[in-house]
């Protein structure tokens, strides 16, 4: 496999006596489209909610970028580059599309002091904001039009190129298409691959098997907070997978 | 119905919605106009402005509260608070006791804001018990204090504050336009007020995003008190007294001008000159009901069916631009 963008290694956090995760690690290869797949409860979230910054964990170390990392918030993770979609709670809905997409980095004139007493740059980051979508949208949504005045799809969309291009070497989605439609999650995809053919590498959690073999390059499995093994996309089918998720079939070839 | 009638229909939704209140207002303006030769009077709107200009200051920090999701109820008690501490200090300091006047009620009000502030971004209150709370513990104070009972003798020079007039115009309107001034730009213009309108919005994603929440609805309630403190003063120059009693339910009718003017209880939503429209649209109704001889008791009435008129007819749009765009 490629280099590792991430390497977990050893990963283990409990909540009270429920062990979520016990002795996890992953990889997370540089410049590809990485699916996390597991039932109900297997701990995909809480694993998620550890590489970016939600969670600490109870033990086990984090290599993000070739350095020893220990995030303390999502905004640390951010910080270094670790960038996380959640649905529906990325945007700002009375804000434009352009404001969403500069929040907590806006642009202003002048004078550097006194930093809330600032004044915005709204014209320049209403233009910017349109160019930097523009690398990963082929349709970008009327930038100056509120973010609840459009569809569903459109503001995963934004929350994802956001992402992308504010220079995030890793981002990480879950569910990112559990509530669109067909045709908008065909267009959320399409900006998912757009990422990784900008060299940005993604984790993404689904349910839905037919998407994680359309996207990803590489799928790991999680059973019961254990990490049951990887296989590459290409060299794999959806029954031996579904067998890893449950543990039913004997397809399962052991850990690599 | 034709595309066409149909786009002029829309098009015609969309200024409504925009400029709807305004619209009203101008319609209410030109009706008086033609109706009460007294109405557009020098003496008349001069009237409207005096009576109109500490309730407006008040709106205007009640704007930011309520963009932010919030409100606070507390302005009434803390114009009074601002009003008594200012009256009693001009009073009793002596030489200085103007200045210093000024600053002890600054001062007392920004306490009160500050636990505002405290309350409801650090330990998560709800606005409405946190200002409930200060606003019953503040106007007890007062009477406590007080004794219930008025403070006479501040100086009448300072008369002008609240009397007084520049170029004609009376000294409470020019504060009122500079605060309108100075806190729209502030709403609209800069950092600040744009965190304002995230927060409101969706708290959450703006923390994500690195807003510090906390520190943003903290100032907000601090400026709202600033406002009430600097309107407590103009109450103080227009009878070079204080009363206890001062401003009472002015926290309603602040709440009440700025949502007719069109903002949303529910946060992210309002304009500085919204709530400008909202005081005058309030105020010329109570002037006109003056003007016709309606007992003042009715204004209240008044006030009251206006609000809920104008919160059902913005509930009634939105519902149906969604279901529009659906």
């Amino acid at each position: 496999m490629p280099d590792a963008v991430l390497r977990a290694h050893a990963i283990s956090k409990s909540f009270g006596p429920v062990v979520a995760l016990q002795d996890v690690s992953i990889d997370l290869g540089i410049g590809e489209i990485t699916g996390l797949v597991g039932d109900n409860g297997a701990g995909k979230s809480t694993l998620v909610r550890v590489i970016s910054g939600v969670l600490r964990a109870d033990g086990g170390s984090i290599e993000f970028d070739g350095a020893r990392v220990d995030f303390a918030s999502p905004a640390e993770a951010r910080a270094r580059g670790i960038e996380t979609v959640y649905q529906d709670l990325a945007l700002v809905g009375n804000l434009p599309v352009w404001a969403n997409v500069y929040l907590g980095r806006e642009l202003i004139y002048g004078l550097k002091f006194a930093k809330f007493m600032h004044v915005l740059d709204k014209r320049t980051m209403s233009s910017n904001a349109r160019e930097m979508l523009r690398q990963f949208i082929t349709n970008v949504p009327p930038i100056n039009e509120s973010v609840e005045r459009l569809s569903g799809g459109q503001r995963q969309i934004v929350a994802i190129a956001r992402a992308g291009a504010w220079g995030s070497k890793l981002i990480v989605m879950d569910e990112p298409t559990a509530a669109l439609g067909v045709a908008e999650t065909k267009a959320v995809e399409d900006v998912i691959m757009e990422l990784r053919q900008r060299g940005l590498s993604v984790l993404v959690i689904s349910h839905n098997l037919d998407q994680i073999f359309r996207i990803t390059d590489r799928i790991w499995v999680l059973r019961r907070g254990r990490m049951i093994g990887q296989r590459k996309t290409r060299e794999t089918q959806p029954d031996e997978i579904v067998s890893m998720i449950t543990g039913v079939a004997a397809l399962d070839r052991g850990d690599p | 119905m034709t595309a066409s009638t149909q786009a002029v229909g829309s098009a015609f939704t969309r200024i409504a919605r925009r400029h709807g209140m305004l619209l009203i207002f101008l319609v209410l303006v030109a009706f008086m106009l033609v109706a009460k030769s007294t109405f557009g009077t020098y003496q008349n709107i001069i009237n409207v402005l005096q009576q109109n200009s500490v309730i407006g200051i008040i709106a205007c920090g009640m704007t930011f509260a309520i963009v932010l999701g919030g409100f606070d109820l507390s302005v009434g008690a803390v114009a009074a608070l601002s009003s008594v501490v200012g009256a009693t200090l001009m009073i009793d300091a002596g030489a200085f006791g103007i200045p210093i006047g000024i600053v002890g009620a600054l001062f007392a009000c920004l306490v009160v804001g500050a636990t505002n502030g405290w309350l409801i971004a650090y330990l998560g209150v709800n606005p409405f018990v946190a200002t409930l709370g200060t606003m019953t513990v503040v106007r007890g104070l007062i009477y406590v204090a007080t004794n219930a009972t008025p403070r006479f003798g501040v100086p009448y020079s300072f008369t002008t504050v609240g009397l007084g007039y520049i170029l004609s115009i009376p000294i409470p309107a020019i504060i009122f336009a500079s605060v309108a001034l100075v806190l729209g730009f502030v709403l609209h213009r800069t950092r600040f007020g744009h965190y304002v309108y995230a927060v409101g919005g969706n708290v959450v994603a703006a923390s994500e995003m690195g807003v510090d929440a906390r520190r943003v609805r903290f100032a907000v309630y601090v400026l709202a008190s600033a406002c009430a403190a600097l309107s407590g003063i103009i109450l103080i120059g227009q009878t070079a007294s204080a009363t206890p009693q001062a401003a009472l339910g002015y926290e309603l009718t602040a709440i009440a001008a700025v949502v007719v003017g069109g903002a949303s209880l529910g946060g992210g939503r309002g304009r500085m000159s919204s709530t400008i429209i909202g005081v005058f649209l309030l105020g010329v109704v109570a002037n006109a009901l003056n003007l016709f001889g309606v007992s003042p008791f009715w204004q209240p009435v008044a006030t009251g069916l206006i609000l809920i008129v104008a919160v059902a007819v913005d509930g009634y749009s939105r519902r149906s631009v969604f279901a529009s765009t659906e």
